[in-house]
C-alpha cells in the first residue's frame, strides 16, 4: 500500500516538476517565475523541462558570488535557500529523498532491473558530508577568479543529475555546445555511467554516498517533526524491515538513523506493527538523559 | 515537537524572510533563467 503510494507520488512529482514541454519551440529552458522556487529534491534547473530551480545549484551559486558581491556592496547570502531547506529538514528530515527527489526516483527504477543485489560498504556514507562541505560550501567561496567569482564545483565535477537531465538533452538541442565540451563533460559522463551501473546492483548509491542535499537533510533526522517509531513489544526479530530497507538501516535498532529516507518500506514489511510513523512525541524524562545529541 | 526543532523552525523562517528581503528571490530567478554551463561540463 505505502509502496504504491510512494511510486505514485514519485512519478507525479518527477513529471509535474519537469512539465515544460515547449522547449523545442522557444527558449531552450523554462524561464518563468517558478524558477524562483527551489525543488526540495535534486533536479537540475538546466533540464529543458524543469520548472523549478535546483537547491544545491542555488546554494553553490550564492556561495560562488559572495566575494564578488561583497566587494561591491551587500552580498546575496543565500539565506532564502538555506532557510527553505532547513525548514523542510526540520519538519520532515530526509523524507523528500524518499518521496519526491527525481534523481532518487531514477535510481529506484534502475534498481528494479532483475540482477543479483549487493550491499554498500557502510563507511562510504560519510563521503556525502565531505561533498557538502568541500564541493558545495568551501570551494565555491575559496577558489575564485580575478574578479572574485567562484564556480559551482559540485555541478562542475560531480552532479550526475545535471549530466542526465541538463547536459545530455541540451547538447542535442543545441549542437553548437559540442565544440565547447572538454574534460569536465567527459568526467561527468563517466561518473553518471558509474552511478547508473551501481544503482542497478546497489540500492540508491548516489543518495547514500555522494548527495550533498541528503547530507544536509540528514543533519535534522534526530529532531524532525515526524518520525519512525519502534515498538519493542511487537517485534519478533524477523528482520524483515532490515531486508526491505533501501538504505541499509536497521529500523529496530535505530529508527531515526541519518540514512533513513522515510520511504516507509519497513512499515509495509513489518507484519507485527512493530514500526509506526507519525508526529514525534517528547521523550519521557528518564530517556532524555540517555538520548544522544540531536 | 522537541524544543530544539521549534527554535530551528523559527530560525529558518527568519532566514527565509531575510533572504526574500535582501534580493535572493530575484537572484535565484535570474540564475534559473540561464543555462548552467557547469552542469553541462563546459569549461
Amino acid at each position: 500500500m505505502m509502496i504504491s503510494l510512494r511510486w505514485l507520488i514519485q512519478t507525479l512529482v518527477a513529471f509535474g516538476t519537469n512539465a515544460y514541454l515547449l522547449f523545442p519551440f522557444g527558449s531552450v529552458i523554462y524561464q518563468g517565475p517558478l524558477k524562483a522556487v527551489c525543488h526540495p529534491g535534486l533536479n537540475c534547473y538546466s533540464c529543458p523541462a524543469a520548472l523549478l530551480s535546483c537547491p544545491v545549484g542555488a546554494v553553490q551559486n550564492f556561495a560562488a558570488s559572495l566575494r564578488f558581491a561583497g566587494a561591491g556592496g551587500m552580498p546575496h547570502l543565500g539565506a532564502m535557500v538555506i532557510g527553505y531547506l532547513g525548514f523542510i529538514g526540520t519538519l520532515v528530515g530526509r523524507l523528500p529523498c524518499g518521496w519526491i527527489c527525481p534523481f532518487g526516483f531514477i535510481q529506484d527504477l534502475l534498481h528494479k532491473v532483475p540482477t543479483r543485489k549487493f550491499f554498500l560498504w557502510p563507511p562510504l556514507r560519510f563521503v556525502k558530508y565531505a561533498v557538502l562541505v568541500v564541493l558545495v560550501l568551501l570551494l565555491p567561496v575559496l577558489l575564485v577568479d580575478s574578479v572574485g567569482l567562484g564556480q559551482p564545483w559540485f555541478c562542475k565535477l560531480l552532479c550526475p543529475a545535471g549530466t542526465l537531465e541538463g547536459a545530455l538533452p541540451l547538447i542535442f538541442l543545441k549542437p553548437a555546445l559540442w565544440a565547447t565540451l572538454g574534460f569536465y563533460f567527459w568526467n561527468k559522463i563517466t561518473i553518471l555511467v558509474l552511478i547508473i551501473i551501481l544503482a542497478i546492483f546497489i540500492s540508491r548509491p548516489f543518495c547514500r554516498m555522494l548527495c550533498p542535499l541528503g547530507a544536509f537533510y540528514s543533519l535534522f533526522t534526530r529532531m524532525t517533526l515526524v518520525q519512525l517509531e519502534f515498538i519493542e513489544g511487537n517485534c519478533v526479530n524477523c528482520e524483515s524491515c532490515v531486508r526491505y530497507c533501501p538504505t541499509g538501516v536497521t529500523p529496530y535498532k535505530d529508527p531515526n538513523s541519518r540514512e533513513c529516507i522515510m520511504c516507509l518500506r519497513c512499515l509495509d514489511a513489518c507484519q507485527f506493527r512493530a514500526l509506526t510513523f507519525g508526529i514525534r512525541r517528547p521523550l519521557p524524562e528518564a530517556e532524555k538523559h540517555a538520548a544522544g545529541p540531536f | 515537537m522537541p524544543r530544539k526543532a521549534l527554535w530551528l523552525i523559527i530560525l529558518f523562517t527568519l532566514l527565509f524572510i531575510l533572504g526574500i528581503n535582501t534580493g535572493d528571490l530575484e537572484y535565484l530567478l535570474n540564475l534559473g533563467n540561464t543555462i548552467c554551463l557547469s552542469c553541462i561540463g563546459v569549461g
